[in-house]
């Protein structure tokens, strides 16, 4: 099957609207924590509706690989066997964390990414604070091994956008933590507001798309404490609301960095390495940072000789 | 979060309806939008003091020992010096930024019509104008 019968994204859009709004309403009376901006949620907002304008520039490539992965399949996965919507679940999931953790760990996709990640605020209308260039960075392929091994286009369609309605209500600091058994497998609003967090102890933490699993298997996970409230945004935040420097501010940092490139080692570290790389090692990244803040907690416990 | 990096987009896309969704949904965000701001659930975020500026640059700059800081007049602002470095802060919105710079870069910095003009690092704000009392770099 080539074409999804339904697109479980558009099919939710009245449920985000509605969510938006019963989030505002219950901050409003105080019976929920939730803390909007007006500039930071019309950025966020208008990430999110003008992301379909430059995912049309490779909207055709995409689906013409896709689809030709799938006519060279090894197998054929029946849309409506009940079994291939389980596997395709925790493929998909697996997928993802890998995506997300690629996204985080190298500045060439992070640069992609990052704009989800820079509000201060944590609130439903960051999920929609969406990547303008995301598709332009190649990470659809990694998607298309499913395709390969017999998923159609239009299940993998479908099971992403499932995904992606997933991930939009963990964006609330309205709910504070779910029964345990599902913070113990799911992702969550409290797994996730540790994900939005640049606090040292929780960077880089929490990838999770719908499943938390891949995160405790891989060593990535982070429990929000109580002790210590996430701060939201960016190791260095972005001073402005304009929605082409939220989209493309990465970038340009790039493009000035590889301006002043001195070898392909530079070139190399500069797109491919860590966020925050330089040759000197002089700025930040979430290593270093985490290195410090371990020092400090380290430093602070060790009683005084 | 971000999705449309690895959705197999349907290929053929009509423009007309393209195009009026986006517009029925810019109508539906700028209502979204209202509504926020009318509910008045931005953070408080009060002038700046000294101890709030020394907390909140000691969120961004743990490390980095703080000798003196310079308040703007109206609060929204603060630059401080700790060793070579300086380092601002300012207002966006409800929450504050911070940005770093040479200490010798910011006390050479000039003076226009009380301001001081800071060349900042970073994509944006490239310059910031705060109006800093009493700044007198000379000194430190």
């Amino acid at each position: 099957m080539l074409e999804a019968p339904f697109d479980p994204v558009k099919l939710a859009i009245p449920f985000f609207i509605l969510a938006i709004l019963l989030e505002i309403g219950l901050g409003r009376l105080r019976l929920a924590r939730a803390e909007y901006e007006a500039r930071d949620t019309l950025t966020s907002l208008a990430m999110g509706l003008l992301r379909g304008v430059p995912a049309l520039l490779t909207a055709g490539l995409v689906f013409a690989a896709t689809v030709w992965a799938w006519e060279h399949r090894i197998f054929t996965v029946p849309f409506t066997a009940w079994w291939g919507w389980v596997a395709i679940f925790f493929l998909d999931d697996l997928i993802y964390y890998v995506f997300h953790r690629l996204s985080h760990e190298r500045r060439f996709w992070w640069a992609a990414h990052v704009n989800h990640h820079s509000s201060q605020h944590y609130n439903l209308s960051t999920a929609l604070r969406q990547t303008w260039t995301g598709s332009l960075v190649g990470t659809w392929l990694l998607w298309l091994p499913l395709a390969f091994l017999g998923f159609s286009p239009a299940q993998i369609l479908i099971q992403q956008g499932i995904s992606l309605v997933y991930q939009f209500w963990i964006h609330t600091e309205a709910v504070g933590r779910m029964p345990a058994w599902f913070e113990a497998v799911f992702n969550t609003p409290s797994h996730h507001r540790v994900h939005h967090a640049r606090n040292p102890r929780y960077l880089d933490r929490n990838y999770a798309g719908i499943l938390i699993i891949w995160d405790k298997m891989f060593g990535t996970f982070q429990a929000e404490m109580d002790a210590e409230r996430p701060r939201y945004g960016l190791i260095r935040n972005l001073g402005s609301f304009n929605i082409l420097t939220v989209a493309f501010h990465e970038w340009i940092a790039i493009g000035r960095d590889l301006a002043s490139a001195r070898s392909l080692r530079e070139v190399v570290g500069y797109l491919f390495g860590p966020p925050g790389w330089s040759p000197d090692g002089s700025r930040d990244t979430s290593e270093s940072l985490r290195a410090r803040w371990a020092a400090r907690q380290s430093a602070a416990q060790t009683p005084a000789e | 979060m971000a999705p449309d990096s690895r959705a197999p987009e349907e290929p053929a896309i009509p423009i007309t309806a393209f195009l009026s969704q986006l517009a029925v949904s810019g109508v539906a965000v700028l209502l979204i939008v209202a509504l926020a701001a009318a509910a008045r659930l931005s953070r408080s975020t009060p002038p700046l003091n000294e101890a709030a500026a020394r907390a909140l640059l000691a969120d961004d700059y743990p490390d980095a020992p703080i000798d003196r800081v310079w308040l703007a007049g109206d609060g929204d602002a603060a630059l401080a010096r700790s060793g070579a470095r300086a380092l601002y802060l300012f207002r966006l919105g409800d929450a504050w930024v911070a940005r770093d710079l040479a200490w010798t870069e910011a006390a050479a910095a000039p003076v226009r019509d009380g301001r001081l003009h800071l060349s900042l690092s970073g994509v944006s704000p490239r310059l910031a104008r705060p109006a800093l009392a009493g700044w007198a770099p000379e000194t430190m």
